[in-house]
């Protein structure tokens, strides 16, 4: 890094880094634990993130359990679990124009 | 890079590259330690309608909303030549150098036509430089499939390689054979966020990476900017979500992504090239809070109103039809 014009990086994963106090850090995990297994629900998968270790769980319907150390981590081991990439712009996310 | 006036014409150094290469990056360290000296003007070009880059520049002309190549030609034409005839004027502000940063979608050649094209810049402006930074990670890639990355490369006199930190010697090294066989004349450096960088000999016998020729007209359709707006309640740990699966999808045809998202630990800057997310900055609070919440997204496979849509129904209501 260069000092003269600075590059303030937050370190950690850059999903995480809109909280700046612990607090804040473990309520958005918690709260990101919630809209994740909403998202992964459908598709036969659970996530959970208990706040206590790093990472976060997955686990499927018939039980296999992985522990993925970040979201992009996530997204590409349900890709693997489920055979094809959970895709935003799939057209059940869209208006059925 | 002297600055050294031969004529009374002001000197003009086009700073090119694909979408993301670290044009901004590279330009933000050199203005900060005077490369261009006092009396340089800096033009920002942009092709969405949200700039972003400004933000980190300072003080600049900015020219959003339409790629100075061809749409934003005419305001390009139009900027230029405002500064040549404040020049001539009696206590007119005299720049003797301007820097114009392209949007990532310009054809740095097409740019240099133009100005040599028009009557009046031709007798004000002289072409000092035409530099094009490349991507070390990712420019291989682009040079394999896009045939604008050829085009810049071939237009520059001078070649940086940016990220050469991120990037293995190995394959650092095919990019400049192949780089060597694209444009043979450019002189080649590398940096590190701006800061120079020393490159090794090349190893001796590296072949350069087979280039499939591609068709003028690209099949894939354009690359085209959209601005996504992200509502204010919506909070940075659902957004990171939907992004980073939109990212893991879709990467490859979502060639950048950037934008200001305000959250709790301040305005962080969202930069991707395709699947790599720079990790985020924290900017200065600024009273101006027009460009925050605000993401552009540069790429082509999707409808732009489905980005909006998809952020909404993906994170609002997760089950609409599930299998």
């Amino acid at each position: 890094m260069c000092n003269a014009c600075g590059n303030p990086a937050v370190p950690g994963h850059w999903t995480d880094a809109g909280a700046a106090t612990p607090g804040d850090r473990l309520r958005a995990r918690f709260h990101r634990a919630g809209v994740l297994n909403a998202i992964l629900r459908p598709y036969g998968l659970s996530a959970h993130d208990g706040g206590t270790v790093p990472g976060i769980q997955l686990s499927t319907l018939s039980g296999a359990q992985v522990i993925v150390p970040t979201l992009a981590d996530v997204w590409s081991e349900a890709e693997r679990l489920i055979g094809q990439p959970i895709d935003p712009l799939d057209p059940r996310y869209l208006d059925g124009d | 890079m002297a600055i050294d006036v031969i004529d009374g014409r002001i000197r003009l150094t086009i700073l090119g590259g694909y979408l993301g290469s670290g044009k901004t990056t590279w330009l933000r360290h050199h203005l900060h330690v005077g490369t261009f000296g006092k009396d340089a003007h800096v033009i920002v070009n942009e092709a969405a309608e949200t700039p972003v880059d400004d933000a980190l520049l300072g003080s600049v002309t900015l020219l959003a909303g339409g790629c100075c190549c061809c749409a934003g030609k005419a305001a390009l034409i139009a900027v230029l030549r405002r500064i040549c005839d404040d020049r001539s004027r009696t206590g007119g502000t005299r720049f003797d150098r301007i820097v114009l940063e392209t949007s990532g979608l310009a054809d740095p050649g097409a740019i240099v036509a133009a100005i040599q094209g028009d009557p009046v810049l031709v007798n004000h402006i002289v072409l000092d430089e035409t530099l094009v930074a490349v991507d070390a990670l990712h420019g291989l890639a682009q040079l394999a499939t896009e045939p604008l990355g050829r085009r810049q490369v071939g237009a520059a006199d001078r070649l940086v390689l940016t990220k050469v930190d991120a990037c293995a010697p190995a394959d650092l090294d095919i990019l400049r054979a192949t780089l060597a066989v694209l444009n043979p004349g450019a002189e080649v450096s590398a940096a590190v966020l701006g800061d120079a960088a020393d490159l090794p000999p090349l190893t001796k016998g590296t072949a350069p990476a087979r280039l499939p020729t591609l068709p003028e007209d690209d099949s894939r359709g354009p690359i085209f900017p959209t601005e996504v707006h992200v509502a204010d309640d919506l909070d940075w740990s659902s957004f990171a979500l939907w992004l980073s699966a939109l990212l893991h999808a879709r990467g490859d045809n979502l060639v950048r992504v950037k934008g200001v998202i305000r959250t709790p630990a301040g305005r962080l800057l969202l930069q991707t090239v395709r699947k790599v997310v720079q990790s985020p900055e924290i900017l200065p609070e600024q009273s101006d809070h027009r460009l925050d919440n605000k993401v552009v997204f540069i790429g082509r496979g999707y409808r732009p109103d489905h980005l909006e849509q998809s952020l909404h129904r993906f994170l609002g209501r997760p089950q609409p039809g599930a299998s």
